[in-house]
């Protein structure tokens, strides 16, 4: 059996991005959003298109903070772009993962509903082959509401499917 | 090794299915009927046609605490959604403007989110309300055996699941396939899974049998006088149902199986088999046998119900049942390979965690 190297794997662009995050949050606010993320996290899919855990890296962590560039609005998963800028004010380019837009679609949204320019804050993991890619652990907009929420219809439970709402 | 054959369904998708049906419309066969009020289709076969959501909070399998009890009561029932309407709701809540990065590690999570999450609850939507028939609530969409799980494997079903299992271990970001006897599960496109290669949808949502999954369900039905069309939302796959026919040559297979059927009453029987080694059901090999029924329970529901038999994996066939509620929502295209970015992410992720390790093949060793 192959001795493995356990260390993380952390670049230090992502150590930085950390390191400035977890001196601008109390410790206090650090346990909470864990604590609300973990409970984000339990819908999250038991199964999908593929392995989130075959893509993803959990040894890079990272918060992505920018202005959307470009929106594609594709199957299996859409792919939200993203202008991140560093804290040495270098800029990089990343692309994010979602879900299928046929959901959101039927929802009314489309990519036209998150237009370039708009300001989103995202967690997630890198992709395991480095490159600018993460998963869209948790997409929200600046102040924190969530990206394609507050449009009408997502999500919402009484959507008519619900047998016991039918009128007929 | 053979490869599996998905070419018969291919052009019919690649054409839509109307022209199909334009095509096959010329075609008719004597009907066969028994309820004189139920719907009919033009050339008198009961009307099955539509689109149908099948979403269902209902699980595939019995949860142990409810044992061989097949129904909820309507305030288990209320429990149930009102705790996947607050998931939903707490979901859709927004997050703290200033949060740091997950945490180094991994989050923790399971499944196929595999220590690093998947993504927000907008893009989810696997209903919110349990299977209801005949005005009562179900605890599974398994009906037999009558504990509503699935049967016990034969030796040969448990030997390949559990090959399965070491191929999916705890992500940690590393090489761990490198010690292993055999092909590593990433060393080969053709060894990952057929959801991630995008043959089929994931979690056998196209079937046979045809299970609701985490998103994208609906299925849509279309007739002429010799076939039932069924289009699978996810992978856009049409499952061609050849009425009164007879199956192909037992060397032709195809991931979703060959399907002929006919009309019982006014039920319309499917019997699908000459599977691929490889189909979408849970390990099921090329000795699957399914046979499905739809039956329509009111003008807005199907009745789905299925038996699976495949003596290589399972000690008994096993049966299940859900309704499909009509819906209004359009289906879109599920174009799968178009942006199958994370294949390439997974392989090219692998071949990095190698070289980290000091074990990087050479190109083509392996």
């Amino acid at each position: 059996m192959q001795t493995l190297d356990t260390r993380p794997r952390v670049t230090a662009a992502l150590m930085r991005k950390r390191a400035l995050l977890t001196r601008a949050l109390p410790k206090s606010a650090a346990l909470g959003v864990a604590a609300l993320t973990l409970m984000l996290a339990l819908p999250a899919p038991a199964m999908a298109h593929h392995a989130f855990g075959a893509e993803f890296d959990p040894n890079r962590p990272l918060i992505l903070r920018g202005p959307v560039t470009k929106v594609e609005w594709v199957n299996p998963h859409a792919w939200i772009h993203i202008e991140h800028t560093n804290e040495d004010g270098t800029t990089e380019a990343w692309m994010v993962e979602g879900g299928t837009p046929n959901t959101l679609l039927r929802a009314g949204l489309t990519r036209d509903s998150l237009k370039p320019g708009t300001f989103i804050v995202v967690d997630g993991y890198q992709s395991k082959d480095r490159s600018n890619r993460a998963n869209g652990r948790d997409v929200t907009l600046e102040d924190g509401r969530k990206v394609f929420m507050g449009s009408s219809g997502t999500g919402a439970p009484s959507d008519g499917r619900d047998p016991r709402e039918r009128t007929n | 090794m053979p490869k599996p054959l998905i070419s018969l369904f291919s052009p019919l998708a690649a054409v839509g299915p109307t022209a199909v049906l334009i095509l096959l419309a010329a075609l008719s066969v004597p009907p066969v009927m028994a309820d004189p009020s139920a719907p009919r289709t033009a050339w008198g076969h009961p009307d099955i046609s539509g689109m149908y959501n099948v979403a269902t909070l209902t699980p595939l399998q019995r949860p142990a605490e409810f044992g061989d009890t097949l129904f909820l009561t309507p305030e288990q029932a209320e429990v149930i959604q009102a705790r996947e309407r607050a998931a939903l709701a707490a979901g859709a809540q927004p997050s703290d403007p200033n949060r740091a990065a997950p945490p180094a590690g991994g989050d923790g999570s399971g499944g196929a989110a595999g220590n690093v999450g998947g993504y927000n609850t907008f893009w989810i939507d696997r209903g919110d309300g349990a299977v209801l028939i005949d005005g009562k609530f179900r605890t599974s969409i398994v009906t037999d055996p009558a504990n509503g799980r699935l049967p016990a494997m034969t030796p040969a079903g448990l030997q390949a699941a559990m090959a399965r299992r070491s191929a999916f271990r705890e992500n940690t970001g590393e090489a761990w396939w490198l010690g292993m006897d055999g092909p590593g599960p990433y060393d080969d496109p053709e060894l990952r899974p057929l959801a991630e290669r995008c043959l089929l949808g994931f979690g056998s949502t196209s079937g046979p049998p045809m299970l609701p999954v985490l998103y994208n369900n609906l299925k849509r039905i279309v007739q002429t006088p010799d076939h039932v069309v069924i289009v699978i939302e996810m992978n856009h796959d049409a499952r061609v149902v050849r009425l009164h026919g007879e199956h192909a040559p037992a060397d032709m297979r195809f991931l979703m199986g060959d399907s002929i059927g006919w009309w019982d009453g006014d039920t319309l029987v499917v019997d699908t088999t000459n599977f691929t080694r490889e189909s979408g059901l849970f390990g099921a090999t090329e000795n699957l046998h399914v046979m499905e029924r739809f039956r329509r329970l009111d003008p807005q529901t199907l009745l789905y119900s299925f038996t699976v038999n495949d003596p290589t994996v399972w000690t008994t066939p096993w049966s299940g049942e859900y309704a499909w509620p009509a819906t209004d929502e359009q289906m879109f295209e599920y174009a799968c390979h178009e942006g199958n970015y994370a294949l390439g992410n997974i392989l090219r992720g692998a071949r990095l965690l190698e070289a980290d390790a000091g074990q990087a093949p050479a190109k083509g060793e392996r």
